[in-house]
Parts: structure tokens; sequence; C-alpha cells
């Protein structure tokens, strides 16, 4: 911004935060304010707390009229379909020895066939650091594939995190099917948990960091001996959980280019674990 | 839409948003039960329309659907982002000289009707005791800058023009107001997240 150096301009501009972030400016000013927000961090954060009042202010109680869903839903994109990954990676799951688990999750058809490629996804979508960094780390992915859907959600950094008491239900739970992933080249694990309704619980702490260009994709092994894509970790998962659909025998987990799948998989120090 | 919501009816909005972003359409769902209300509520009170406070409901999720990397969650919330989004494209409409005269026209009947009143805008919301105490509190200039600003859609030159007040004046108010509101909302223990 060239006549930022004006103590008046920036007078001025501060000035101009709460009608800007009540939409009450010219767009020139506009311009020049959203300029300034992008060199002034704390003007910024100004400018999202009069935003915050403004949605108090808002607030109507009201309710959006039934039929508009449907009518957003008839104009919603599927997104690009997903290819299946390559042979490498399925001959790698199959080739771990199995441990002879029953699966507790019963067998379901497929809501969907509809497979959703990342990769393509990535190149539609230029996500925002700061959402990219949810989808790596803190906040939450969730991405669901065929008939198998992973929840990544908050972590749980404390013992009393609802989400630990639920993995350790799952762990107590006689009808839960337990496995470690491991790797022939990384001492690191992952301990996976999944309970007679589904919910799986990924422990992956341990796994080690990667860069940012890179992220963690998980796997399963479902019916018929397919491998499908189960969604993104991110570079350094923590506990994930994900809700399964169907039958899975084996899980995997491979390192991938970020933001997400590839379309062979990448089986270069995979962890697996079979159930 | 029940069936397909249920994994995320417990996921956080920024969750949601991120599920947004995997193509996944339960995830909009959930977002769209949470806040199409207020997203509806917002755009009619400031159209005075149903019919085009819906679209705008249809253009604000199908925006999310499409580019959901536009949400910060380090900038504010879910819904914040969202009524932002709904007050800009609803100004935009109010701007332009037709619906600007259609509008004008339908603020004199609803005005011969009874006026205007923002506190009784927000008796609906859940706190809406805290939220009224706050705006009495505010210097009635700064709530009248701030009312014509924001739910009537008018710059705040439009707004000095209206009340034959220097733009200076009426720009340093909004700020002040909206910086004193948000102070006695604190302090009365409310935020967004709560409403």
């Amino acid at each position: 911004m060239d006549d930022m150096t004006d103590c008046n301009d920036i007078y001025e501009l501060d000035e101009l935060l709460g009608a800007y972030a009540l939409d009450a400016v010219d767009p020139d000013e506009a311009r020049r304010v959203e300029d300034y927000l992008a060199i002034n961090p704390k003007a910024a954060t100004e400018v999202a707390d009069h935003r915050e009042v403004a949605t108090m202010l808002a607030f109507t109680g009201m309710e959006a009229p039934d039929d508009l869903w449907d009518r957003i839903a008839s104009e919603l994109d599927d997104g690009p379909e997903q290819p299946a990954p390559g042979p490498e990676l399925q001959r790698i799951i199959h080739a771990t020895p199995t441990v002879a688990v029953t699966p507790a999750v019963p067998a379901v058809e497929p809501k969907s066939t509809a497979v959703r490629s990342l990769d393509d996804a990535r190149q539609r979508r230029r996500w925002s650091s700061s959402v990219a960094w949810l989808a790596g780390s803190a906040a939450a992915a969730i991405v669901a594939v065929m008939a198998i859907t992973v929840v990544v959600t908050d972590r749980a950094d404390a013992p009393t995190d609802p989400l630990a008491a639920a993995i350790e239900t799952a762990r107590a739970d006689r009808d839960s099917v337990e496995t470690t992933l491991v790797a022939e080249n990384s001492d690191a694990t992952a301990d996976a948990v999944i309970d007679q309704d589904g919910h799986g619980y990924l422990e992956a702490r341990a796994l080690p960091t990667l860069t940012d260009d890179q992220t963690y994709q998980l796997w399963g092994v479902v019916s018929d001996a397919q491998v499908i894509s189960l969604g993104i970790l991110g570079p350094n998962p923590e506990l994930e959980t994900f809700t399964v659909e169907g039958e899975v025998s084996a899980l995997a987990i491979t390192i991938e280019d970020a933001p997400g799948v590839i379309a062979d998989g990448n089986p270069d120090g995979a962890f697996v674990g079979t159930f | 839409m029940e069936d397909v919501r249920q994994d995320y009816v417990e996921a956080s909005d920024a969750a949601l948003v991120v599920a947004i972003g995997r193509y996944q359409q339960a995830a909009l769902a959930e977002a769209y039960r949470r806040h199409a209300g207020a997203v509806f509520g917002l755009a009619k009170r400031l159209l005075s329309d149903t019919s085009r406070a819906e679209e705008i409901v249809q253009e604000v999720f199908v925006r999310l659907w499409n580019d959901p990397s536009r949400f910060d969650p380090e900038r504010g919330t879910l819904r914040s982002f969202l009524l932002a989004t709904t007050h800009g494209r609803s100004v935009d409409l109010i701007r332009s000289d037709a619906a600007r005269r259609a509008r004008e026209e339908r603020e004199a009947r609803e005005q011969a009707d009874g006026g205007y009143d923002l506190a009784r805008e927000v008796w609906d919301m859940a706190l809406a005791g805290h939220v009224r105490d706050a705006l009495e509190a505010l210097a009635p200039g700064e709530r009248e800058a701030i009312e014509l600003a924001y739910f009537g859609g008018r710059t705040y030159k439009e707004v000095a023009d209206e009340l034959g007040q220097p733009e200076g004046t009426v720009k340093s108010r909004i700020r002040s107001g909206l910086k004193h509101l948000r102070q006695e909302l604190l302090e009365a223990g409310v935020s967004s997240g709560t409403a």
C-alpha cells in the first residue's frame, strides 16, 4: 500500500473499520481497507470482531423454508471421480499376515458408488492455509468414499476428552475389532479399533510428522478385496475417527503428496494392519 | 436429508467446512440445518422480500460448497462468515437502483405501520435480553448509525446524509458503537458462539 506511511491515512482507515465490517463503505474505500487489512493483522482482527457482533444482531430466530434445501442440493457439483488405487498397494496389503479376527461390522450395501479424487479436488480448490491447517492437524477432515466414511475430528488433547473416552469404550467392547498398523521400514505404529456399530478410531500420534507438502492417507480393504481410499489424515495425524459401513478386512496408511489422494496410491513405507 | 447428515451432527463447524471441501454434501446439509435460518432471517430483513431472501440463502450455501476456502476459521465463526456473506450480497442488491426503489416503497409502507425498532428485531434471539440491554446502552447516535448501516444497507455517507451529520461523525459512531456493543456483550457473557 503506497500511501500507508501517512498517519492520517492510517487514522482514516482505522475509523472506516466499523463501517467496512457492516458493508457500509464505497467500493473504493472497501478496496483501500482490504489492502490495509492485508498488512495490519490488528485491524483485521477488529473487523472480525465487528462482524461477530453483527452476527448477534442479525439473529432473528427464523427458519429457512422447508423446500429450500432441495433447491440448493440440486445445484451442487458432486465432484470429480476418484480412480482406484493401483495394484501395488493392494499387493502390499494382502501380503501382510492376517490376524484371525471376525469383523464385527455387518456388511452393508454401499450407499453410493461415487468415488471422488481429492487430487482432482486439489486442482479445483485452493485451500487457504488456515483451512488446510485444519484439514491436516487441528480441527477436522471428513472424507467419504464409497461405503466407508472417515470422519477426522478434533484432536483429543485431554484425557477427559469425549473422543478419548469413546476410544476406551470401544477398546473395552469385546465385539470391537482392533489392529496395529506397522511398516517394514519404521518402528512407528498406529492403532485402530472399530466398534460393533462401525465407529472407527485411529490413534496415529506415533507416526513421524511429515513435511507440509506431504500427507498421510488412509486406505481400507473392503469386500471383494477392493482397496479404497478412506481419507486424508494430514502431515501430523493424532487421534482420528471414522465410521465404517461395510466389511473391512485391513487398513493401510500411505504417505502422499499433500493435500490428498493420488490415483495410484504410494505403497512405499505403507503402514498396514489387518483384522 | 436426515439420514445422510447423521455423521456430521456432532461435528464442529470447522469440521463441516473441511468436509464440504471434500464434496461431502451431508456436511453442507448439516451446515444448512444449523445456519440457514439465520441467513434467511437476515436476508429477509434486509430485502423485505421472501423470494429474494431465498435466492440469497441458495447463493450463500452454493458459494460455500463451491469455494469453502473462503471461510477462515481463524477469522471468526462459520455463522459470522455466512451472515457477512449474506449481508454483502443483500446490500449489493439493495444498492441497485431498481432494488432501492422497491425497497424504499416497502419501507415507507412498513414505517407507516409502526416504524422500525432494532431491539424488537432481536427480541426472539436466544439471549435477546443481553443483546437488547447492550443496544440500549449505546448512545442514541451510535445505535441509529449502526441500525441504518447494517439493517438499512446504507453506506456511512448515506447515513450521514440521511441524519444530517458529518460523515466523519457517523463513521466514528459506527465503529465506537460496535466496540461498545461487543464490550457490553462480553461483560454479559455473550458471544456469537452462544447465539
